[in-house]
């Protein structure tokens, strides 16, 4: 049907209100308590209009338009009213908003920009509430509340929660919690909807999971911020909580090609961001991944990219998880792929430096052996041809011998020795030797008692290496404070529980001799530090705490300090900070058609972090080989998810469920995979833990007046 | 891949200095593509009330002859010429056009004002200048704090008018530069968090400052926040400008905030702190009075004590009879700022602070006590030297004068009547004001001195005419270089994209001006 408004005649759909009519015709007429997702509720009187004949102005927003109605929000008795609504919500709103986070974003500052409106003809009475911090992650500040009731309307109508309301309270009408009570005893999803809608900074985020440096999207849905290739965690979470596992997989395998291998080994920096942190543990997410994956079926697999063949090569050096992801994204892209290792088989660092019982061959090569497949497709032959147990020191040279570009993930196989005395002694060996040969299931001598050095996750990986090799004890020694080891609590523990002790905070004195002129280790001597700190020209500075010096025996000695890239320094490339690979925002090398991604470029890090470069990689060749660099893969359908989520059971609030293990006593003869993937009952369990923060990002933002 | 844009101007955040380098460049005939991080324009301008300008078309109107020559001398004399005077001449010679280009844009002013009016003695030093132009606000009502958002909206909407293109939720990250390290274009996050790069001819960087962000502050300024400073902290003043002028040779100068004083989330504690900024008994933590209390109005002046007092904080102390004076009388000192109904709501909110209100460092910021000693005990003053110097004071009151700070006779009023009030002051702060060198010409130079091509700051990041405290004496001043900093780098980068367009020469660095 036709009406006007302000002079201009607009198109409306029958039962429109006649404040969306106006603003789908990009007709601006203030408003505040309206919000397109919530039912209406006329409380801010912003809206009003004058309607060709009706006496009084009339609220925009509760009138239904009519064929040939005749409306006007500048009429001067609709503008007089809507002043007087604004002055009087200004009247009891802080007069001062520098202190507010909403500055600058906030809708209530945009609508008396909008308006023009004084506060001044009115006597202001501001009536401070105190800020109640003392729920976890969403802080209430009411002294800056307007009482438009859009949070009571969104936790309501939108999630059907209703734990919101107006309260009388012997200082007038305010918003509340029913009951008085805490927002986790009144049934809680903290959800973020009520933080979402309200147009002032009256319901915010805690100040500890806000990130000002972050987009609003990144603030609200951190786990995903903290996933190195942003996978999309609360959907696939989501998935599991319904038993989906196969759907759950995909949404995973839109990002990273080795679900399995993550879901066993990953550093899970997503869980460190993940709201719950804050409501009784996070999510185990990573553990989630693993229980979706051991259950796939692999429907997604039609549904990957095969795009025709170019008649473009790239050589990939290094099949590492930065290579072998490279890999198949290039070949899904239609380029032919030849990938080259110095070791006998893939898998890198997947293979060669973590240990069997965290992530077994059988897992490993499932995952491998699938992206082959599925970039073979239904092609007569393979697109990624092998080239193993061939060394490539020159990876320049192989632009001349048919390929179009090429790609150094090579990562980082030099285990660094530091320069101590006797640290060239039999019995010294380093991290990278030493767990290589354990995978290859080389004879290494670990009989006696063993000492690694270093505080990371590799030193422990080392530790129980050696102890299921034999060893007759495993000391770990390491130069931070147990609170500053680089290792995972959860490593350490399970370490202990096998019997692993730890030396935190020592300095390495010397490699000792087991007798002059043996030329074997015998034993080790540490000194305890009472500070370590780096300096403001960042050296390490290390003060010595007198009388801490302690001599260990040892037999064996693991340097697990640190390692770095082999074979770059002749490689032709500019390096940076050492053996390291300089490269630019796009991969790209000094060398014309040479790029290079994973730990050869960043350091020693993680999977996650090589496959997110090996992603970056991909794409960043295959625009410098005239693509369009795209290789995102829809492999499931977005499907609508329930907003209505209702109120949380008790069991919502429950701690991380943790896996099962094998007893430590079990565990540490053996490299048999110690830890049991979720049960379904589990793994549902915890997944319905899940906030769904990123359910919020399906509320509709209002446009404000500078938008139209 | 990033997304690619190309503009003859970048506008780097859309406050009061970026909308006036919008609208001045867009008006010489530039395509203008203006960043903000926020989803509105404006930024910190939208709580002011108006800018500060010499010989406008207002003052003429109203018979006040305030010439920019005039407020030049008087300006440097304040600053004893610590600062650019070619700077600050280019500022006060465009004010008065710059307040007829925006009753141009549709922006009405309702008057023009001094900040206030000092005490006889002091007026000398402390008076002010007819320079505020105070905003008129839409619906004819008189002016009050956020004023000036009027302004803002019509300096959008001419923005928009004029092609602007405005990204909201999108911050400038670094700055783009070719080999001759000229300046070519900005990188920025949009609203889904991916990169955009955009190609210039020339960068106007305005993001007013790192008031929001401690960790700078604490290292460029050495306060720390939250401690002993509870200055405002608007949201996205995060030093972006500062860092990414820097980043490619900006010089530096030195940075300051314009000192005033505040209590911790003052919002919250309004009326507490609208009651203790009276011309009561103020002191240091030892007891002793710093300063004659019927200073205590010139925000200044106590920022900047307070800062050289031991520990960085006052305490203001009044007794039951001052209380029930300014309950029947109305507060010694009206600020404009704080509720009108100041007494009514100062006891029940005093009542529940008393044992809830810390502040970053655990201390009570108020206390009430029925004797000196013990409110001293409460708020953290040495007990005998608050009760000795009181002794004095008291005795001063009954002979009618001070003969430590000569204050007015009007409040000298013992403190006898018990109970006792305490509060504790703090330094605030608007925010911070410079840091970039730049020329008059609002370009960006090295510390050596040599021009940044196609590099300007405006606005508080490159603020740097107030020395080292705010100049109440000329006010608006903090908006009035935002807008004419802002417009003469507009005008200036309009100027440049078309004779580069041209193919003429080089900037001529002759004699302009």
């Amino acid at each position: 049907m036709k009406l006007t408004i302000n002079g201009k005649e607009v198109e409306a759909r029958e039962g429109t209100s006649v404040l969306d009519a106006a603003l789908d015709a990009g007709i601006f007429i203030p408003h505040l308590c309206s919000h397109p997702d919530l039912p209406v509720s006329g409380g801010c009187s912003l809206c009003m209009v004058e309607v060709d004949g009706e006496r009084k102005p009339v609220h925009a927003c509760q009138t239904i338009v009519r064929e040939g109605m005749v409306v006007s929000s500048e009429a001067p008795a609709a503008d007089k009213a809507r002043r007087l609504a604004m002055e009087l919500i200004l009247a009891t709103h802080p007069a001062d908003c520098t202190g507010c986070p909403r500055f600058g974003v906030c809708e209530l500052q945009s609508m008396y920009t909008y308006m023009g409106v004084s506060p001044a003809r009115w006597r202001c009475k501001s009536r401070p509430v105190p800020t109640d911090a003392s729920n976890p992650l969403v802080t209430h500040m009411f002294t800056r509340c307007i009482r438009c009731g859009r949070c009571v309307r969104a936790c309501r109508d939108l999630r059907g929660v209703g734990i919101l309301d107006y309260q009388r309270t012997k200082d007038g009408i305010r918003i509340g919690v029913n009951g008085g009570v805490s927002l986790e005893e009144a049934g809680c999803r903290f959800c973020g909807a009520c933080v979402e809608v309200c147009p002032t900074g009256s319901i915010v985020d805690a100040l500890t999971i806000t990130h000002p440096e972050r987009s609003r999207e990144d603030n609200a849905v951190p786990c995903r911020t903290g996933c190195p290739a942003r996978i999309d965690i609360p959907r696939y979470l989501h998935h599991i909580k319904l038993g989906e596992w196969e759907k759950a997989t995909a949404v995973v395998r839109e990002k990273v090609p080795f679900p399995e291998v993550l879901g066993s080994i990953c550093t899970h920096d997503c869980q460190g961001e993940c709201k719950r942190n804050e409501l009784h543990g996070a999510l185990s997410i990573c553990r989630l991944k693993r229980a979706a994956a051991v259950r796939d079926t692999g429907a997604w697999k039609s549904r990957v990219r095969h795009e025709p063949l170019t008649g473009k090569r790239v050589a990939v050096v290094g099949a590492g998880p930065a290579g072998l992801t490279a890999a198949l994204y290039l070949a899904e892209k239609g380029h032919r792929v030849t990938l080259f290792d110095a070791e006998e088989r893939l898998g890198g660092q997947m293979r060669y430096g973590i240990p069997a019982y965290r992530l077994p061959d059988e897992v490993l090569d499932g995952e491998i052996a699938t992206i082959f497949e599925v970039t073979q497709g239904s092609d007569p032959e393979p697109r990624i041809e092998t080239r193993l147990g061939h060394r490539v020191l020159d990876p320049g040279a192989l632009l001349a011998d048919g390929h179009d570009a090429v790609l150094v993930t090579v990562g980082t196989f030099d285990g660094t020795v530091l320069p101590m005395a006797g640290n060239d002694l039999d019995g010294v060996v380093r991290n990278t030797d030493f767990l290589k040969a354990a995978r290859k299931g080389e004879a290494v001598d670990v009989s006696g008692r063993v000492v690694v050095l270093g505080g990371g996750n590799v030193a422990y990986d080392c530790a129980r290496t050696a102890l299921r090799m034999g060893a007759a004890s495993v000391d770990v020694a390491c130069l931070e404070a147990v609170d500053k080891m680089t290792s995972t609590a959860e490593e350490r523990e399970e370490a202990a529980e096998e019997g692993v002790a730890l030396h935190d905070a020592y300095a390495f004195i010397s490699i000792n001799e087991s007798e002059p002129g043996s030329g074997r280790v015998g034993s080790l001597t540490i000194h305890k530090i009472r500070r370590f700190y780096f300096d403001e020209d960042h050296k390490a500075v290390t003060e010595l705490m007198d009388g801490g010096e302690e001599t260990l025996p040892a037999d064996h000695v693991i340097f697990a300090v640190g390692q770095r890239p082999e074979d770059t320094a002749g490689m032709g490339l500019e390096l940076t900070h050492g053996a390291y690979v300089a490269v630019d925002g796009s991969h790209r090398t000094s060398a014309e058609g040479v790029f290079a991604a994973g730990d050869d470029v960043t350091g020693t890090r993680s999977v996650i972090a090589a496959i997110a470069g090996g992603r970056g990689a991909a794409s960043a060749i295959d625009t410098y080989l005239g693509g369009d660099g795209d290789i995102s893969e829809v492999l499931l359908e977005p499907e609508p998810r329930e907003a209505r989520i209702g109120r949380a059971e008790r069991a919502f609030y429950d701690g991380t469920t943790l896996p099962e293990l094998m007893s430590a006593e079990e565990r540490k003869g053996s490299f048999v995979p110690y830890e049991c993937p979720f049960s379904p009952d589990e793994a549902t369990h915890e997944a319905a833990r899940c906030l769904q923060c990123d359910l919020r990002l399906d509320i509709t933002r209002p446009r404000l007046w500078n938008e139209y | 891949m990033a997304q690619q844009l190309e503009t003859d101007v970048v506008v780097v955040a859309a406050g009061l200095s970026g909308l006036a380098a919008a609208n001045a460049a867009a008006e010489g005939g530039a395509r203008v593509i203006a960043l903000e991080k926020a989803s509105n324009t404006g930024g910190a301008a939208n709580m002011g009330m108006g800018p500060c300008a010499a010989g406008s078309p207002v003052q003429k109107a109203a018979m006040i002859e305030v010439t920019p020559g005039e407020l030049f001398r008087r300006h440097m004399f304040y600053t004893h010429y610590q600062v650019d005077p070619r700077l600050v001449r280019a500022y006060y010679f465009k004010s008065g056009s710059t307040i007829e280009w925006l009753q141009e844009m549709g922006v009405v002013f309702n008057s023009v004002r001094p900040a206030f009016r000092a005490r006889e003695r002091t007026r000398a030093y402390a008076d002010g200048e007819y320079t505020w132009h105070v905003v008129q606000p839409e619906d004819g009502s008189e002016p009050g704090p956020r004023a000036a958002s009027t302004m803002v909206k019509r300096m959008t909407e001419h923005a928009v008018e004029l092609g602007v293109e405005f990204l909201y939720e999108t911050p400038g990250t670094s700055l783009i530069t070719d080999e001759s390290g000229a300046v070519v274009g900005v990188r920025a996050t949009n609203k889904a968090g991916e990169e955009v790069e955009i190609s210039a001819k020339s960068v106007i960087v305005a993001t007013g400052g790192f008031g929001a962000n401690a960790a700078m502050i604490q290292e460029k300024i050495g306060l720390e926040w939250g401690k002993n400073l509870y200055s405002f902290a608007v949201p996205g003043m995060d030093g972006d400008g500062f860092n990414m002028c820097h980043e490619v040779g900006g010089g530096h100068t030195p940075v300051t905030m314009e000192m005033m004083y505040q209590l911790p989330d003052n919002m919250n504690h309004f009326y507490v702190e609208g009651a203790f900024r009276q011309p009561c008994y103020w002191c240091d933590r030892s007891g002793e009075r710093f300063m004659p209390e019927d200073d205590i109005f010139n925000t200044t002046f106590v920022g900047n004590a307070i800062n050289h007092l031991p520990g960085k904080v006052a305490f203001s102390i009044f007794d039951a009879k001052m209380l029930r004076h300014w309950k029947k009388d109305g507060p010694d000192i009206v600020s404009h700022v704080h509720p009108h109904d100041l007494y009514e709501g100062f006891e029940a909110q005093f009542e529940v602070d008393l044992d809830t209100y810390l502040d970053g460092e655990g201390n009570h910021v108020v206390a009430k006590a029925d004797t000196l000693e013990e409110l001293a005990e409460k708020i953290g003053i040495d007990p005998e030297g608050l009760v000795s110097n009181v002794e004095e004071y008291n005795q001063m009151c009954a002979g009618g004068f001070d003969t430590l700070f000569e204050k007015d006779h009007e409040f000298l009023q013992p403190l006898e009547d018990g109970p006792f009030y305490a509060c504790r002051q703090y330094m605030g702060a608007y925010g911070t004001l410079g840091g970039v060198l730049i020329n008059s010409r609002m370009e960006v130079m090295t510390d050596e001195g040599t021009v940044i091509d196609g590099l300007y700051c405006v606005g508080t990041d490159a603020c740097t005419i107030y020395g080292d405290s705010y100049n109440y004496a000329i006010p608006g001043n903090t908006m009035g270089f935002c807008l004419n900093s802002g417009r003469i780098a507009g005008e200036e980068a309009s100027a440049k994209a078309f004779e580069s367009a041209s193919g003429a020469d080089d900037w001529d660095d002759g004699d302009w001006d």
